[in-house]
């Protein structure tokens, strides 16, 4: 810490001669952004599930609307019964939906309803079939119906909406027809089963059959939707036939498939039906797909396909449902119920389209969620007596695969001084000892491999931006190590999947310590990171030996590089946009400890590595500039400028001149090499001495460079101060 | 209304916009690829006389020789304070306004005059001179509050206190022509009216010169703020925009807090706001664009400086522009002058007076 005070006594800076003034209310804002997590409803409103807010809200409203207006709707005999009939009208529902979100509509449903419960009669009452057998025949049945609609939609690609009404008119006339010939039977006839009996009247722990039967059938429809193949297939050729077709799926079969499954589940509604009423009447079944369809798209599936879920079907089935049984309780004529229907059904179309439509526009207003920070005041660089007094001995290097490297964010040497580097187009490319003339793409990963470092047996470990920590065998063999650590118990993002893996350094017993920078941004996103300046990045250990992976300290800055200390037992890390360095002691008296080793860089802090002389370099990638300091001290601001201002022209962290410093463990600042007129290395984000040279890389930048120490140990290699062998 | 409240209520402002460089001012680098002429620190206020292309370069009046423009430029004049403005009149007098000294008449019948107030209001900031007649002086007055050098604060703290006069100087009472001007630095006398450019509000303005009159719009929403203007010799003007307008001031111009306290606890160096000359420390404020990618500065960067000289009609349309973008070496044209096919720019913000040929084609 001593270097700190010394430094501040020796570069008073401008600033410093005035008192570090508060704004007014500063102090409020800052307890705001304290108190208040600002980030959390971006978070809610970038998860999937939030699609079904809308549906929510509005079966909270219907349900609380008839807690008022009908207080007796809520009886049990009113539950029961209307739980067996959400049972068999839930399943239609879900068939249908399966049909919309494949990009298909499907109007014979209570048609194919009307089939399946005479069926289900002819075979009990006329036949005296065994249930066992009547109820595959009955869905075999209603699948073979929705079969002929798949076959003429999908593998003749006929219209769906037409297709589906002509079937409704012929599968209705043809019951119709059969009715005719043998409703008297029908009724005549007796059919005694406990099982019959059951599936039409039973409870199972006081809850209806049926409605079991619908939450089983939802629920393996919800995993072959959400986890089978061929429910990613439905759910991509409604949202683009095209691109389905394109990447291989088989758009025939697949649309074919749905009509099937919506047969099979009206069929099987319509056993249940049969079994609780034996209606041989021709009305079972009318109007029933306007319901369903009313239920479908009131739950928020969209009508045109590729989105959906069960929930929303089920939730729509409820809303339809109430209100159709709630209009019937009060007493109104029975077209109102469908009055009250239309008018719903509008409205939510109506909200749901400017919801989902709007979605993207909401989520990109509310996600970022800046909050307060206050650096402690920078050193000034341009004071000739700082220890991070501005210079030019940078300028004097000589260039490593100039123009034909993108980004080659770290370098790192092997024991045979083979030079690797990553780069943007996800490969580790390799420059061979002693003139690194030409470069090779020694092995592909993908991603922008970021982080190197070699363990003991000469393996490489990468951390790759946007997915992971990977490791590269001597023989150019990639392979993931890890990209996902334990979830945190709290957080609502999914954090347990690795997003900016950024650098990494290996533990004497083998255990990797790498940083993740952000949790909340991406590869190509870290400005936004920058102007929220909010604790989201964490440290990572991986180990090899056990394959685990634990997360070991969260809320960090942008936590960057990373460097284990000689010592063996702790590890420096830096946080760029909090200007800080920190220790982590991992193993030995201190161990989870973690203290702070620098608190106000003039920069902000980037890889670290370790010196021939015990020390440690560090990489500033860029520098503090008065103005940013200060917005970061206002959180509105900075949304507001997130907001109006384009990308491009946001306050960005200096990222234009960049210098590199060597520190000791203590923190004291020892020498700092600049490259003020930013002509070969404007952004410095690592370097790496070698044989009395240190080796420059830049994340933006298309050349390695090589600048020779003139004090350093002409012998000392990395791997050797590691891993001792040579 | 809804519009209104929804801001006030929900804080949904419309973007921060700046109007693109389009049209006739396309970006182009002719300003870069123009010869230097000479290299002093902070060249402004161009003017002729007598044949002699006379500049300012902080106290001092400079003279090129006119015939061939080449060679070290001699100095004629030496004053106390900096020079902010310069005018020559046809008799070969000179107007130099130096700031809070006010304004100097040397050579011609007035000389060693100096006026240091006008309508009662001490001088601060004369930005322009002009002279219709050898005794007749017009002045722009950028404003009552802030000096020339301050212009920054000027814009940023949103002041319109500037002034444009017109000063009898064989008798009579000076006559004020317009107030309550966003920092007008630029005049152009005209048929019987006077031009001038408003920075702060991006236009220029043209009103009767004999006295005072309704003035008129003749040019607005300009991507920069405009600065002098000199007569093109077939009719029309060249304007010098002396610094680009980007989202980022726009923005920081409505807020008021943040701004308050940059001014308040940053060095003007390092402020958010247009300057003759960005880059120049690593403490300046860097905008997102200007990130050096692939060791290339975009010339499409946003950027706090540029360079830019105008070419206006007789109606004050741009119809042509020459252009230091934002990786380019002449940028804060504070003043620029027309001369037998060659346009000689005076480059404050990068210490270079610099001549540029003016292709027919740019002349559209």
């Amino acid at each position: 810490m001593t270097s700190m005070d010394q430094a501040e006594t020796l570069t008073p800076t401008a600033a410093a001669k005035r008192p570090a003034a508060r704004y007014p209310l500063e102090a409020l804002v800052k307890w705001r952004a304290r108190l208040v997590p600002g980030h959390v409803l971006g978070e809610i409103m970038s998860k999937q599930w939030i699609d079904s807010a809308v549906p929510a809200t509005f079966m909270v409203l219907v349900i609380g609307l008839f807690l008022i207006v009908a207080p007796g709707f809520f009886t049990g005999a009113n539950i029961s019964d209307g739980g067996r009939q959400l049972g068999e009208f839930g399943l239609v529902a879900l068939g249908m939906m399966v049909v919309i979100m494949g990009g298909g509509i499907d109007l014979s449903v209570g048609s194919i309803f009307a089939l399946g419960n005479f069926t289900a009669l002819a075979l009990s009452n006329l036949f005296d079939w065994p249930v066992a057998a009547i109820l595959p025949c009955v869905i075999a049945v209603c699948a073979f119906a929705g079969l002929i609609n798949g076959v003429l939609i999908g593998y003749c690609r006929l219209r769906a909406f037409l297709t589906t009404l002509v079937s409704l008119i012929t599968i209705r006339a043809l019951v119709d027809v059969l009715l005719l010939e043998f409703a008297v039977d029908i009724s005549a006839g007796f059919y005694d089963s406990a099982i019959w009996d059951f599936a039409g009247g039973g409870n199972v722990l006081g809850i209806p059959t049926s409605l079991i039967v619908l939450i089983v059938v939802a629920v393996a429809i919800h995993l072959f939707l959400s986890r089978s193949r061929l429910g990613w297939h439905v759910m991509a050729v409604g949202g683009s036939r095209r691109s389905a077709h394109n990447v291989g799926i088989s758009v025939r079969r697949t649309v074919c498939f749905t009509y099937v499954l919506s047969g099979a589940l009206a069929g099987l509604a319509a056993f249940l039906y049969a079994a609780r009423l034996g209606n041989g009447g021709s009305y079972p079944g009318a109007g029933m797909e306007i319901f369903a369809l009313t239920a479908v798209i009131v739950g928020g599936t969209s009508l045109g396909g590729g989105r959906g879920s069960v929930a929303k079907a089920l939730m729509g089935s409820i809303m339809v449902l109430m209100i159709n049984l709630g209009v019937v309780q009060m007493g109104l004529q029975s077209g109102a119920g469908q009055l009250v229907l239309g008018i719903i059904l509008l409205l939510a179309i109506a909200i749901d389209v400017r919801f989902i439509r709007n979605r993207e526009k909401i989520l990109s207003r509310l996600y970022m969620s800046p909050t307060y920070f206050r650096l402690p005041e920078a050193p000034d660089a341009e004071q000739p007596a700082s220890p991070y007094a501005l210079n030019d001995r940078l300028e004097d290097v000589s260039l490593i695969g100039l123009g034909k490297l993108d980004g080659a964010e770290d370098v790192i040497f092997d024991k045979d001084d083979n030079l690797y580097c990553g780069d943007r187009l996800g490969n580790i490319v390799r420059f061979e000892a002693p003139d690194y003339k030409e470069g090779k793409v020694f092995a592909h990963i993908g991603g922008h491999p970021l982080g190197l470092a070699f363990d003991k047996q000469g393996v490489l470990y990468v951390c790759v931006g946007g997915m992971g920590l990977y490791r590269v065998h001597p023989d150019g063999r990639a392979e993931k190590a890890t990209d996902q650590t334990n979830r945190s118990a709290f957080s609502i993002i999914d954090d347990s999947r690795m997003r900016l893996a950024d650098d990494l350094d290996i533990a004497p017993d083998g255990r990797i310590f790498f940083s993740e920078a952000t949790t909340r941004y991406d590869m190509e996103t870290w400005p936004a990171d920058a102007l929220e300046s909010r604790g989201s990045g964490r440290i990572v250990c991986y180990d090899p030996e056990k394959n685990t992976t634990r997360t070991v300290l969260r809320k960090l800055v942008f936590p960057n590089g990373v460097c284990v200390e000689t010592g063996g037992q702790s590890l420096l890390f830096a946080e760029s946009w909090a200007c800080r360095i920190s220790r982590y002691w991992f193993a030995g008296p201190k161990e989870g400890q973690v203290e702070r080793v620098i608190e106000n860089l003039p920069g902000y802090p980037d890889n670290i590595n370790r010196a021939s002389d015990g020390n440690y370099w560090l990489a500033l990638m860029g520098m503090r500039s008065p103005a940013l300091d200060l917005a970061l001290r206002m959180p509105d601001f900075r949304r507001r400028m997130a907001l109006e201002v384009a990308p491009d022209e946001w306050l960005y962290p200096n990222i234009n001149t960049g210098c590199v410093v060597k520190l000791a463990a203590d923190g004291r600042v020892l020498e700092t090499l600049w490259d003020i007129h930013a002509e070969n290395h404007p952004m410095i984000t690592s370097m790496r001495e070698h044989k009395g040279a240190l080796y420059l890389g830049g994340i933006l930048n298309n050349r390695i460079g090589k600048h020779v120490l003139k004090k350093a140990d002409p012998h000392w290699t990395a791997t050797a101060s590691y891993w001792g062998h040579r | 209304m809804i519009a209104g409240l929804a801001q006030r209520l929900l804080g949904m402002r419309p973007a921060a916009t700046v109007p693109s460089m389009d049209g006739a001012l396309r970006p182009n680098r002719a300003l870069d690829e123009a010869a230097t002429l000479a290299e002093c620190a902070a060249p402004d206020n161009l003017v002729w006389q007598d044949d002699h292309l006379l500049f300012t370069s902080g106290k001092r009046v400079l003279l090129l020789d006119s015939l061939h423009l080449e060679g070290e430029p001699e100095q004629i004049l030496h004053f106390d304070g900096e020079i902010t403005a310069l005018a020559a009149a046809e008799d070969g007098s000179l107007a130099v306004g130096l700031g809070p000294s006010g304004i100097v008449m040397v050579g011609g019948a007035h000389d060693g005059r100096t006026i240091t107030a006008l309508g009662g209001r001490k001088l601060i900031a004369p930005t322009a001179l002009g002279f219709s007649d050898p005794d007749t002086l017009f002045v722009c007055l950028g404003s009552d509050l802030h000096p020339a050098a301050d212009w920054q604060r000027d814009l940023l703290e949103r002041r319109a206190t500037g002034s444009v006069w017109r000063v009898p100087l064989d008798g009579g009472a000076p006559a004020c022509l317009a107030v309550q001007l966003a920092w007008p630095n630029g005049l152009l006398l005209h048929d019987g009216r006077i031009a001038v450019s408003e920075a702060w509000r991006h236009r220029l303005l043209d009103f009767p010169s004999r006295q005072r009159g309704a003035p008129r719009v003749l040019l607005d929403d300009l991507p920069g703020y405009p600065g002098r203007l000199s007569p093109a010799p077939d009719g029309g003007a060249w304007l010098s925009v002396f610094a680009p307008r980007t989202q980022l001031v726009e923005f920081v111009l409505r807020e008021d807090r943040y701004r308050h306290w940059m001014m308040q606890t940053i060095e003007p160096a390092h402020w958010i706001a247009p300057s003759l000359r960005a880059g120049l420390s690593y403490k300046e404020p860097m905008q997102g664009g200007a990130v050096k990618t692939l060791g290339i500065f975009k010339p499409w960067a946003p950027s706090r400086s540029y360079g830019l000289a105008v070419r206006l009609d007789r109606d004050f349309i741009p119809t042509a522009s020459l252009h230091s973008r934002a990786d380019g070496r002449r940028h804060g044209v504070t003043s620029c002058l027309e001369s037998k096919g060659e346009l000689i720019v005076a480059c404050k913000g990068d210490d270079v007076l610099v001549s540029a040929e003016l292709a027919q084609e740019r002349e559209i």
